[in-house]
């Protein structure tokens, strides 16, 4: 009975935001780009762990402005196979969040 | 003593055991739901939970957490309602303050394209902005 690990997830969604964003400020016109390549490579390396999962990955870029972001997720699903995995990572421009959703098949 | 202490341990873990032993469930050669994903039974019903809940409110970073956890689980109580069959379901909620800054959302998901979908749903105010995203994922 595969069951979602949360520490494996987060150091590949971490991986995954350096090397998109590592040392970049905030630019509008890369921003496509970036959220693209990070959820993609996210995606990439879980699936490459090879487990019997679905996942499911959003993130989140904003500019940093003063302005407050709330996320809540709410899931229903067997809770001793499935889990979620949420990693908050910011620069001195912006703040990205991303959330990846592991569902056992 | 010990043989007491012996004994204890190997019934706690036989009955971990017993816990942890998968249930076998008699084949039903089904391999889709009988009640599919409607997307836009789903949509409608999100649209309308937002505009009930979030119409008043004005943006405020103390009470706006707690309304966006509020507004996810009504969501997703309202999905369980609709009873489909054999779905699990992903409710993901974010209210944003407006501020003129710029925010980019971006989603990726490894799923069966013929059996799992997905819904969202927008609601904007004068001070803040609400995005709803629904994820429904087939399971049997």
């Amino acid at each position: 009975q595969p069951s979602f690990v949360v520490d494996e997830v987060s150091s590949i969604i971490k991986e995954a935001i350096e090397s998109a964003m590592g040392g970049n400020a905030y630019q509008h016109s890369k921003v496509n780009q970036w959220t693209t390549s990070v959820v993609e490579q996210t995606l990439s390396q879980l699936t490459k762990l090879g487990k019997p999962f679905k996942y499911i990955v959003t993130c989140v870029i904003m500019q940093k402005n003063g302005a407050g972001l709330h996320t809540a997720s709410s899931c229903f699903w067997d809770n001793s196979s499935d889990g979620a995995c949420t990693v908050r990572w910011e620069n001195k421009t912006m703040y990205c969040i991303v959330s990846a959703f592991g569902l056992a098949i | 003593m010990e043989e007491e202490n012996l004994n204890d341990s190997t019934e706690a873990e036989l009955a971990l055991r017993a816990n942890r032993a998968k249930i076998r469930y008699v084949n039903t050669y089904r391999l889709e739901s009988r009640k599919k994903f409607r997307d836009c039974l789903v949509r409608d019903k999100a649209q309308a939970i937002l505009m009930n809940k979030l119409q008043q409110a004005k943006y405020d970073g103390i009470s706006s957490p707690s309304l966006c956890a509020s507004v996810s689980e009504e969501i997703l109580k309202a999905v369980k309602e609709l009873d489909f069959d054999r779905y699990k379901y992903v409710v993901s909620v974010l209210i944003v303050e407006k501020a003129g800054q710029a925010m980019n959302v971006a989603s990726r998901w490894v799923w069966d394209a013929q059996r799992d979908s997905w819904v969202s749903a927008k609601f904007e105010s004068e001070t803040f902005i609400a995005l709803a995203l629904i994820m429904a994922c087939y399971y049997d």
